[in-house]
């Protein structure tokens, strides 16, 4: 492909791009570009830079005509102008500048980064605001912010960027999310466009299509309505520009990933040595006499490892591979003539998981088109489409995940994965062939594949009625389908026979299973707005009305069957194991007012109200009004300010107030009224079934009482912030507190005591309420050094949820209360026993007075903890458990990031850190019980652990460690302590990015108009807290199982032609 | 003008689409009262959600793993249940069931049918029956845990006054409860239908429930009056006076009788095998005329009891498997069938050596052939494969004069290769153990018989069993009556109910000469084994707190039987095998049943509900 460029000033783009984007382009212009007219007027010169540095590719245009050009690589241009004219120029990232030539011929343009700039024109509910006229708590990032990170999921790029926003990557498979939350709210609404849309929606979003995200956090997210209520992460996809020239864009990466850490398993001689150390310290507690499981001359063999047949086997290294690849490419073409504009986009992004045959690919195609029918009238198209594929494969188990992950922990070291280690044969004789991981291979025990596709159009048309009035219609339509197949595959084990060197058939899996499932999701969304604006004097008035309305309808089908062979993934009637059909369906709608008004742009306020409906509710009950107000006071435009300081800038109070309602009521989307037909009396099918004489009747349940009594939750969010910029708006910053308070949360009116004889419960009332508080705070520093640009940004929020009142709470002691009480109280704190010391002997464990296990003590071993008799009555039990940490798996309380850059000639330094605090995990199962599920244990447990000296010898000296003695079945340490709960604390370093544009006259050598190269990596390091463990400090899973990040190294590019 | 026209018929096109009322949604999996009760079909369906929501303490289905909590097993499947081996006392809330929801939507349905205008008053008869049968059995469940309950009736509507204390009901008296039941077994006895049905009830379940429900009734008036304190409250919700006992042993005899004499029933005994045929009894559906009322399962509806606890060797795929693992206290309570004492010789009478036997199986020979129905021990085969069950060895040092014992973590492993140079390859730890420590394999040395389906295929979790759970058969009718007979002291008519189960189990005829109450629960316990009738028989005879005493031995204790393969080359002694009785090494707190315990106690949100609800004793 050989491109030509033709610079200078000119009337209609001529270039040769490629011949396939020749023909869209063409075919979609061809009639608009005879609208260009030419203009011949004197010549002007000039040059573009920021601070010193020459921009390229600024667009100057003629104000108010077709005519236009760009700068070159040194920011130099030419372009014939009336003298009297007026110079537009303008390039994404900068704010836009217009200069009247006033008969010059040559013009020195600096441009200022748009970034944080309170020109800046950010996105906010059903429309745009300058930033200095923002009075809600808004964050907004563009596209570059998002795009600096190699970030599969669109939620794993927000970590860290902004305030408000709280992120915990529980688990970071290819292709997952993570979980994200806005000011720890729950799971927030996502807009894309416009369109109320799904997680799924937004984390498979073509990253490169972002135009920009706006997080509405405050009554500014209200006028989104009922689903509005934790917040609204809004998307703009990018647009064509009018009179912008064509161009494409391709970029495109490829890295390598390893895990950042996975806990260590034991090896042969520490399983081996464990498990002897369990029997005997088993038997000095039971008084059993059991037989020791090996002899000490073999466990000698065993630590040795140099004997044949004394080999331990690494399951982590097996089963995980190292420097797995990650790959992304990405081709844009976009223009615009002053009719139409286009965005055509199209991504492909390929991530291998660690195991093998495991991997995610997703395509994305996104085509923004908007045309100017009329003067008045512009329509436009937004159609996104993607595909999502997930492999795997077919691992018994629901999550084939899983098991894999098990292995590594349960696969003994002495169990080796092939019989005779030869890799045609699948060693059958292991204690549990499921988790072999030699059967982890596709052409083994099967796959799976769960291939998600979406297509959404967006068809809007926009009015001008002049005089400040104008209207929209949106509709938009999603259809989703799913298809999820899955074959599991019969396998043999074997085993060797040395005598004879033969492999006889042992144990495999004999249990083939098929499953199809077939899923379509239906999404409709309506609406039509009327929008004014209206400027009288220094009076700015602002004013939308509207109606909204949507619809979602899920439908499942699926079919499981036991396959008669490996081969064939027809399914027949006869090999049917079940169905099921499921069907779901909401509808909600609302209208929405607000107004804007503006004094000089020194006194603002903004009023909301929506009035919202779902189906949720009886006829008559279903619709409820939420209003919002915000005000703010921009007091640097006051006389006694403006000018007066000259370091001050800007600085903005703000004041909000919102409600919101809701009808639905936790993270997993649950109706307040538990069912979302709970209004329907009647009897539900499909409950429950019975054999009657040799054939199977499935069942139906009379329903309970119908729910009439209930309406909505409403949320009434409070915030307050300021907004400051500095030092010639070097520094900005944006600080906030704010509450959200929840009332009408369903509750029971137990003081209405229905004898339980009665047989059903009183249905829920809306009587209880809770509260999340908090403070959040961004602050941007921007300057020069020498020909050194930098920024630096810190950004942290403190989000806490809170239990708020409760219906007549009743408690039956000062304990009670004590202990579970939730009235107006920090919520969701882990309640466990601190441990305040170890049983150093048996001595020790005698003399002890306090009941340490509830059974005398008989149970206690040296190395033992020692939990805190809070209410000093000599025995532990549930009443000395006391708060000893925060939620576990939520989102932290508090998250941070630091983000930089800087840039010197072409290089460009950027790093990005997030961290987090005040987060609990909880270290459980294979991470705290030695030889859980007769598996092996991490080698922490077995090796830094409390033992005798010689495992053979019961009557050796105890030697101390860390971990208390092994054992068998369930011992006092097991109980949820603080040793085994950890307060997370963490500073990753997110990314690291080096970048290098080439200059401009080797670009221009090349053919091409910019080429920029880089090489980055995710996850290099972090300071946390939870380095012994080898865990990952944002998992959730408490036994560990769950896919950590990646830590990855990247190279990548961007070219634009 | 034109343009704002379209704009304005675009607009109307999108919003005002098809929909009457966009927020009216109509869900598709719920049927209206008028579709319910009009149509006899969908009345079924609502029966077969009932009949899937009877209660059990156990079943295949629901709580099985209860069976490990006794004295008839342990657990020996997953590691995370090893507190089912560690329960030093069993909590008060043990069986608690306060199952009032079930109660109103039967009522539900009464109503509805009563109500119904287009079903025919022989529906109507027939479809109230059933429901008030499947009230009485619900209500039986409750009485035998709780003690008296309220008998609630009617539907109870609460009007949203504000005062609901017009529902407030009291407990009815242990007695009225039983009364209660045998009331409305009489009056539906004849309108029920369902003849010849084996999974719908008919007259002769609603008589096995009225029998057993009597029996109870009979025994707790007899037994709790014998107590040194008897377990009674001052309103009689617990506590059965002893003069009403001969009223209820004779009802629960007359009901018996019927079945027996007019049921049509007969004792399951078609294979000439009486260890198979005893397993048969339960497990064949096809022409099994001696199940009166079973839960049955069919293709749709299949379960995991077998996949959960068949024998380690027999597992088809490879997750779990011997979760209940039966005691030797069970084993040994299977008597020989000359009618001597059930324990296992393992040692000479001195004590001083073991008894070598030649095979595994030998040390069983000649004992009840509901051992081999009920349970799989050493030297046993099922579904025509032999069962592995081999502890380890004992290798004979003649320096020492004593055995070293050996066993291996490896199932189905050889006594020789790198580990043991010198052994003999003979076979060291079996492919079913019984192993120490190891979980899903069995920690006793015996793995269950009774209800695993031999249906090959059965233990996949693709594939399921069908096998059913069988609430009342006739043998248990025999022995109801037997028990009802002696009390009354007609010990002859008992006699000849209680031989007639006992030689279908391979004793001769007449085997029993004369009867004591200790033979009749004896007999209980291994005809009944498994059924879900061990509590609830010693609570009743009120001996469950003597009998698990939470002391170090007896049946408070699971033991333990391991076999081992003798290593003595050139000695006639060498292959044989030798037994170990010991406590199961997984065993951990003997069983504890205290007084507290005849009655569950009632959870506070009822008490705090409903004021006239008293407290069980001890709580």
């Amino acid at each position: 492909m050989k491109i030509y460029f033709t610079q200078g000033t000119t009337s209609c783009p001529k270039k040769s791009i490629s011949p396939i984007a020749l023909k869209v382009i063409g075919l979609i212009f061809f009639s608009v570009l005879s609208s260009f007219v030419i203009a011949q007027n004197t010549p002007i010169t000039g040059r573009v830079s920021i601070r010193d540095s020459a921009l390229a590719n600024v667009t100057i245009q003629v104000k108010n005509t077709n005519t236009y050009t760009v700068t070159d690589e040194n920011g130099r241009f030419t372009i014939n102008a009336p003298a009297n004219a007026t110079l537009v120029f303008s390039s994404v990232g900068f704010v836009t500048q217009e200069v009247a030539i006033n008969n010059q011929t040559s013009l020195n343009i600096q441009l200022v980064s748009s970034n944080q700039q309170l020109n800046d024109v950010i996105v906010v509910g059903y429309g745009t605001q300058r930033r200095r006229n923002v009075t809600g708590a808004v964050s907004a990032l563009t596209g570059g912010d998002v795009q600096r990170t190699p970030a599969v999921s669109t939620s794993q790029a927000l970590s860290g960027k902004v305030q408000g926003i709280t992120t915990r990557a529980g688990d970071a498979r290819p292709g997952a999310g993570i979980g994200l939350q806005i000011r720890n709210l729950g799971t927030p609404l996502y807009v894309i466009d416009g369109i109320p849309s799904d997680e799924g929606l937004f984390n498979q979003l073509g990253i490169n299509d972002i135009e920009n995200i706006s997080i509405l956090k405050d009554a500014a997210a209200a006028i989104y309505g009922l689903r509005a209520s934790n917040g609204v992460v809004l998307v703009t996809t990018v647009k064509g520009r009018a009179n912008q020239r064509s161009s494409i864009n391709i970029s495109g990466y490829y890295g390598l990933q390893n895990f950042t850490r996975y806990p260590q398993p034991a090896d042969a001689y520490q399983y081996l040595r464990g498990r002897t150390e369990a029997v005997q310290n088993t038997n000095t507690v039971t008084g059993n006499q059991d037989l020791l499981p090996i002899t000490k001359e073999e466990l000698n063999k065993w630590q040795l490892g140099s004997d044949s047949g004394y080999q331990s086997y690494d399951y982590l290294k097996i089963i995980m591979r190292p420097n797995v690849p990650q790959s992304f490419i990405n081709a844009s073409a976009s223009g615009g003539s002053d009719k139409i504009t286009y965005f055509l986009s199209g991504s492909r992004l390929d991530q291998e998981a660690l195991i093998k045959d495991f991997r995610f690919n997703r395509t994305n195609i996104q085509s923004n088109i908007e045309a100017k029918v009329t003067n008045r009238l512009k329509v436009g198209t937004q159609i996104s489409g993607r595909i999502e594929d997930r492999h795997q494969t077919g691992v018994p188990g629901t999550d084939d995940y899983f098991n894999p992950f098990l292995s590594i922990l349960s696969m003994w070291p002495i169990e080796s994965p092939y019989a005779n280690n030869n890799p045609n044969y699948i060693n059958g004789n292991v204690h549990n062939i499921n988790v072999n991981p030699a059967t982890y291979d596709e052409n083994v025990t099967g796959y799976t594949d769960d291939i998600w596709s979406a297509i959404r159009a967006n068809v809007t048309a926009d009015y001008d009625f002049g005089g400040g009035l104008t209207a929209r219609g949106v509709y938009s339509t999603t259809y989703t389908a799913r298809r999820y197949d899955c074959f599991e595959y019969t396998y043999n084990g074997y085993t060797y026979n040395p005598a004879t060197d033969m492999y006889s058939v042992s144990g495999g899996n004999q249990n083939p299973y098929r499953q199809k499932t077939r899923a379509n999701i239906k999404e409709q969304v309506a609406q039509l707005q009327l929008n004014y604006t209206k400027r009288f004097g220094s009076h700015t008035i602002n004013a939308l009305a509207g109606y909204e309305r949507s619809n979602r309808e899920y439908t499942e089908l699926n079919m499981n069957s036991n396959p008669p062979n490996n081969y064939i993934p027809i399914m027949r009637f006869q090999e049917l194991t079940g169905t099921s059909d499921i069907w779901d369906k909401w509808a909600r709608e609302g209208y929405i007012a607000r107004v804007n008004y503006n004094y000089k742009e020194k006194y603002l306020l903004e009023a909301l109200g929506r009035y919202d409906g779902s189906f949720i509710f009886p006829k008559g009950q279903r619709f409820g009004f939420f209003p919002g107000i915000s005000a703010g006071w921009r007091i640097s435009e006051e006389s006694f300010l403006k000018d007066k300081i000259s370091w001050l800038n800007d600085l903005k109070i703000r004041a909000s107030y919102g409600q919101t309602g809701q009808d639905q009521f936790t993270n997993n989307g649950d109706w307040i009224t538990g069912d979302p037909f709970a209004i329907v009396a009647g009897a539900t099918t499909g409950a429950g079934s019975a054999v009657f004489n040799g054939a199977l009747i499935s069942g139906t349940a009379p329903r309970g009482l119908p729910v009439t009594n209930l309406t909505w939750i409403t949320n009434s969010t409070t915030n307050i912030g300021i907004d400051i910029t500095l030092f010639k708006n070097k520094l900005a910053g944006s600080f906030d507190v704010f509450e959200r308070k929840r009332t009408g949360i369903p509750a029971g009116r137990y003081d209405v005591l229905i004898p339980s004889e009665v047989g059903y419960g009183l249905p829920a009332e809306n009587l209880n309420s809770d509260l999340n508080r908090g403070i959040e705070g961004i602050l941007t520093y921007r300057d020069k050094a020498g020909s050194v640009d930098y920024s630096i940004g810190v950004n942290a929020t403190l989000a806490r949820f809170r239990d708020g009142e409760h219906y007549k709470p009743r408690f039956g002691s000062s304990w009670d209360q004590y202990r579970y009480s939730i009235e107006d109280r920090w919520g969701y704190a882990s309640w466990g026993y601190h441990v305040v010391g170890r049983f150093e002997s048996m001595e020790d464990v005698a003399a002890y007075t306090v009941n340490n296990d509830g059974q005398n003590n008989r149970t206690q071993l040296p190395g033992d903890f020692k939990y805190e008799d809070v209410n000093g009555d000599k025995v532990i039990d549930g009443l000395d458990e006391r708060p000893i940490g925060y939620q576990q798996g939520a989102t932290p309380y508090m998250s941070f990031g630091i983000n930089g850059s800087a840039s010197y000639k072409g290089f460009t330094l950027q790093v990005d850190f997030a961290g987090a605090s005040m987060q609990s995990f909880q270290r459980d199962w294979e991470l705290r019980i030695p030889f859980q599920n007769n598996g092996n244990s991490p080698a922490n447990i077995l090796e830094d652990r409390w033992h005798r000296a010689d495992p053979f010898d019961p009557n050796s000296a105890w030697i101390a460690g860390k971990y208390p003695a092994v054992r068998y079945g369930s011992n006092p340490n097991f109980r949820f302590s603080d040793f085994w709960l950890t307060n997370i604390t963490y500073l990753r370093l997110k990314n690291l990015t080096l970048g290098y544009n080439l200059p401009g006259k080797v670009v221009k050598k090349l053919g091409i108009n910019a080429l920029r190269v880089y090489v980055n990596g995710t996850n290099l390091f972090s300071f946390d807290n939870m380095k012994e463990y080898q865990i990952d400090p944002e998992i959730s899973s408490t036994n560990g199982f769950s896919y950590p990040q990646q830590r990855l190294y990247n190279f990548g590019f961007n070219l634009t032609l | 003008m034109k343009k704002i026209l379209f704009l304005f018929l675009a607009g109307s096109f999108f919003l005002s689409s098809c929909e009457k009322d966009w927020l009216d949604v109509q869900p598709q999996t719920i049927l209206t009262d008028e579709q319910t009760w009009n149509d006899p079909k969908i009345v079924v369906t609502v029966l077969a959600n009932f009949y899937s929501r009877i209660p059990a303490h156990y079943s295949l289905t629901a709580g099985w793993q209860a069976m490990s909590e006794y004295d008839e097993a342990m657990w020996s499947g997953f590691s995370n249940d090893e507190w089912r081996n560690n329960i030093p006392t069993y909590g008060y809330e043990r069986w608690r069931l306060w199952d009032y929801g079930f109660i109103r939507d039967i009522q539900v349905a009464i109503d509805g049918i009563d109500g119904s205008a287009t079903l025919t008053t022989d529906q109507k008869t027939q479809f109230l029956a059933e429901l008030r049968f499947l009230r009485a059995f619900d209500y039986f469940e409750m009485v035998k845990r709780m003690g008296g309950v309220p008998l609630v009736s009617t539907q109870l509507k609460y009007d949203f006054s504000g005062d609901p204390s017009y529902l407030q009901l009291p407990r009815s008296k242990e007695s009225e409860a039983y009364d209660f039941i045998a009331k409305e077994v009489d009056s539906i006895k004849n309108d029920i239908g369902n003849t010849g049905s084996n999974t719908r009830a008919n007259k002769y379940t609603a008589l096995a429930l009225k029998c057993r429900a009597m029996l109870y009734a009979g025994s707790l008036a007899k037994y709790n009056s014998q107590m040194s304190t008897p377990i009674t409250l001052p309103g009689g919700e617990v506590g059965i006076p002893a003069s009403m006992a001969t009223g209820y042993y004779t009802a629960a005899l007359e009901a018996a009788q019927e079945i027996i004499t007019t049921g049509g029933y007969s004792l399951y005994n078609t294979n000439p095998n009486k260890g198979e045929n005893f397993y048969e009894a339960l497990a064949k559906k096809a022409g099994n005329n001696e199940v009166i009322w079973a839960q049955d399962f069919a293709q749709g509806n299949l379960h995991f009891f077998t996949y959960d606890n068949i024998a380690r060797s027999l597992r088809e795929d490879n997750l779990g498997s011997s979760a209940i693992a039966p005691s030797l206290n069970l084993v040994e309570d299977f008597e020989y069938l000359d009618g001597s004492n059930g324990a296992l010789k393992t040692r000479t009478p001195d004590g001083s050596d073991y008894i070598y036997y030649d095979n595994a199986s030998d040390i069983f020979a000649n004992k009840d052939a509901r051992l081999y129905g009920t349970i799989i021990y050493p030297g046993t085969s099922f579904r025509n494969q032999m069962v592995s069950i081999q502890a380890g060895v004992k290798v004979w040092n003649s320096a020492t004069s004593s055995y070293q014992t050996i066993e291996s973590d490896q199932f189905g492993s050889i006594y020789g290769g790198t580990s043991y140079p010198n052994g003999d390859r003979g076979l060291l730890t079996g492919a079913d153990g019984p192993h120490r420590t190891q979980q899903d394999i069995s920690n006793t040395g015996f793995y269950l018989r009774k209800y695993i389906d031999a249906d090959p295929g059965a233990s996949k979790r693709t594939q399921l069993s069908d096998m059913w759970w069988v609430r009342f058969r006739l043998g248990e009718i025999y022995l109801n009556a037997a028990e009802a007979a002696f009390e009354l002291g007609n010990t002859q008519t008992a006699l000849q109910y209680i031989n007639l189960v006992r030689e279908r189990a391979g004793f001769p005829a007449n085997s029993l000469k004369a009867l004591t109450m200790e033979a009749l629960q004896h007999e209980r316990r291994v005809e009944l084994a498994f059924e879900d009738h061990r509590v609830w028989d010693l609570k009743r005879w009120r001996i469950a707190d003597k009998v698990w005493n939470g002391q170090n031995n007896g049946y408070s204790v699971v033991y333990a039987l391991y076999p081992y393969r003798v290593v003595r080359p050139g000695d006639s002694r060498n292959n044989k095998y030798v037994f170990e009785k010991i406590i199961a090494p997984r065993f951990r707190s003997p069983h504890n049943f205290r007084l507290g315990n005849y009655y569950s106690s009632i959870d506070q949100g009822v008490l705090n509900n409903n004021p006239k609800i008293v407290r069980n004793p001890f709580h």
